[in-house]
């Protein structure tokens, strides 16, 4: 029987996808630019820890791995309602595809005593959604992803989720301790209260976790241990269309019979 | 394996497909990927290995003979129905680290991302997450192209030191083979490693209605947010066209349509001539999906909707006005010659 859990969640920092510009000179996208933010999808992770505290009691503790500057979406989720954050940062980090991202969060999750860790369903930056099933891999703990819904059972050490599957639903019951996935979008993110505000802004400090202090040897994080390396990037020239705005049905009817589209 | 997980890469050869199958049907993503791999395996001239997983599914290995595999591996056992990430994960690893694969592709379905890493992160292999292109170049080495970016980039990811070398793949990108019937291949058992007693998780429920196929579509009619939940104006100007329907991700979360029909970056890649986007406000992640259209029309009341810059023809109007009017004119027009399928 699992009583006051600690729900560890998954939090992000990536470019404002709505903010991310186009380079004068080039034509294409402009990410540097574009100011930091929190992973959409983990404010959906977020919620989801926040409700089952709600229902569970417990705590919430939010963590990222990042540069020290990550510390903003740390104080985002301190001021929506987490009650303690964690920032993993290290330059042995550098460099590190799922595999260490996935050991590096794994390793943090021990450290906090977690009974649940909640992400996102993918970032919108690297998008591979391949870090919660990697964290319950390198734990060997069970994972629900693409979750709707959870329904705690700890009498029973069961963490019961919806997930969404193609063409529909099912009901899955996982052993605790385990590592959820929310799907993006699945619930309505609360607002932040102005008192946990001026609480993250002025005197939160997060805990800091090196490899060291999670007992991680250089060879097993960052680029070292990272199986996959990009051999090259090409920039995909943008689909040519036509644009046109019609003013009317009947001359959008008339645009499309050139089209050949409608005969 | 050495300590960081590197391996001497000549040891491994042959390209593995996972045919995704639940209940006996399978996704149309793994016709996909057999098709597409066989071109690596001409290449590298090494043998097409299928990997079925599930209770009874000799048709199954069957049918994946029939669509290109030379081989087919069988993990036959009730504890793989329905598909739960543990027990598939722990026995495709266990086949991965003892017949030692040069490449693993795994469509990109919720079950294919949901397992890949519990094969990957135990054997230590590259995992390289959605892509749209694959090759090898001349060393055998896997390209897995993978747009970046918001679709602005393709990004090339390679495994060096690393085996297998695994990849989840989107589906719709890539053309289903025909299945020949006279093909030959072997099929063999091979020995079921799960036990019932280890596993972490038990499906209670699980209900799965419409799978339907979009990506073959020839017309498509796409409905998102600005449908409000009523789809009658979209599904009227669908049968005008004699399209299929379509859907943003945002139309799908709301409930007002099943997920087996959302395009984009998390749905599906589609082809089809005429594409019509009907209140979508031209998300990179919706748009990813439908680039591969011919012409793609948007109807939207606002003028500035992103939508427009990635349609061809557009309409600026209220799509409760626009959709019917449409259909009428197209109807009274006979410009489309409806079939019934
Ligand atoms: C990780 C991740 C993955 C994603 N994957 C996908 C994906 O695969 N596919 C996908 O589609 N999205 C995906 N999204 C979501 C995407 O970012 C957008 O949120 C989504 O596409 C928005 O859907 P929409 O344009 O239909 O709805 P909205 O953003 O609500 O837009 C509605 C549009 O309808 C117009 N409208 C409103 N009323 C009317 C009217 N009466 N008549 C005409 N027009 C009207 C509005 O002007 C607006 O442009 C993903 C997001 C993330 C973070
Ligand atoms: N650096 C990170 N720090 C904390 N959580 C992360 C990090 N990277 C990924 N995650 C979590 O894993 C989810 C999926 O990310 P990804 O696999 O990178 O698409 C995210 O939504 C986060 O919840």
């Amino acid at each position: 029987m699992t009583t006051d859990p600690t729900i560890v969640v998954g939090v992000k920092q990536v470019p404002d996808d709505d903010e991310v510009g186009i380079d004068p000179d080039t034509g294409h996208l402009d990410r540097a630019s574009a100011p930091a933010v929190m992973n959409r999808p983990d404010r959906n992770a977020l919620e989801a820890a926040l409700a089952l505290r709600d229902e569970t009691g417990g705590e919430v503790l939010a963590m990222t791995m990042g540069p020290p500057t990550a510390t903003d979406v740390l104080e985002t989720a301190v001021a929506l309602g987490c009650d303690d954050a964690a920032l993993i940062s290290d330059r042995k980090f550098a460099g590190s595809d799922t595999w260490p991202t996935s050991l590096t969060l794994a390793a943090a999750a021990e450290a906090l005593d977690a009974d649940v860790v909640v992400c996102g369903e993918e970032t919108t930056d690297s998008s591979t959604g391949q870090v919660p099933p990697g964290i319950a891999a390198h734990l060997g703990w069970a994972q629900l992803t693409y979750v709707e819904a959870l329904e705690p059972e700890l009498e029973d050490d069961t963490l019961v989720a919806i997930r969404d599957v193609e063409g529909g639903h099912e009901v899955v019951a996982a052993d605790l301790p385990v590592v959820v996935a929310v799907a993006y979008g699945e619930n309505e993110p609360r607002a932040a209260g102005l008192h946990r505000k001026l609480y993250a802004e002025n005197e939160f400090e997060p805990l800091e976790l090196s490899a060291d202090d999670l007992g991680l040897d250089e060879n097993e994080v960052g680029m070292d241990a990272s199986p996959t390396e990009v051999g090259g990037m090409e920039t995909v020239e943008p689909v040519e269309r036509e644009r046109e705005v019609a003013d009317d049905v009947d001359d959008l009817l008339a645009s499309l019979r050139e089209t050949e589209v409608l005969a | 394996m050495s300590d960081d997980g590197t391996v001497d890469v000549d040891e491994y050869s042959d390209v593995w497909v996972f045919v995704e199958s639940h209940d006996g049907d399978v996704m149309n993503v793994s016709w996909e990927l057999l098709n597409e791999a066989s071109i690596l395996t001409e290449q590298l001239g090494e043998d097409l290995v299928a990997l079925v997983v599930g209770e009874g599914c000799d048709d199954v290995a069957e049918a994946a003979i029939e669509r290109g595999a030379d081989r087919a591996l069988v993990a036959d056992d009730p504890v793989f129905e329905p598909y739960r990430a543990d027990p598939y994960g722990e026995q495709f690893r266990a086949l991965v680290e003892k017949r030692k694969p040069a490449i693993v592709l795994i469509g990109g379905t919720h079950t294919g991302r949901d397992f890949a890493g519990r094969v990957a992160v135990p054997a230590h292999a590259g995992l390289t997450a959605d892509c749209t292109e694959i090759d090898v170049d001349e060393d055998g080495l896997l390209q897995a192209r993978r747009p970046a970016f918001g679709g602005n980039v393709l990004a090339t990811i390679l495994c060096k030191d690393h085996r297998p070398q695994m990849a989840t793949i989107r589906p719709g990108v890539f053309e289903a083979s025909d299945p020949d019937p006279d093909r030959e291949g072997e099929i063999e058992r091979v020995d079921v490693v799960v036990d019932e007693a280890d596993t972490m998780s038990a499906v209670r429920e699980r209900e799965v209605g419409d799978t339907a196929d979009i990506t073959e579509a020839d017309r498509i009619v796409a409905v998102g947010g600005g449908c409000d939940g009523d789809l009658e104006p979209a599904r009227r100007l669908a049968d005008a066209l004699d399209a299929d329907l379509a859907a943003s991700r945002k139309a799908v979360d709301e409930g007002w349509i099943e997920g087996a029909r959302q395009v984009g970056q998390t749905g599906k890649t589609v082809r089809p001539d005429l594409y019509v986007a009907v209140g979508i406000s031209g998300a990179v992640q919706h748009v990813e999906g439908l680039n591969d259209s011919g012409v793609v029309v948007a109807i939207n009341n606002d003028p500035n909707a992103p939508i427009f810059e990635h349609a061809d023809y557009g309409i600026v109007g209220d799509l409760f006005e626009v959709c019917p009017d449409l259909a009428e004119r197209i109807d009274a027009e006979g410009l489309v010659e409806v079939t019934n399928d």
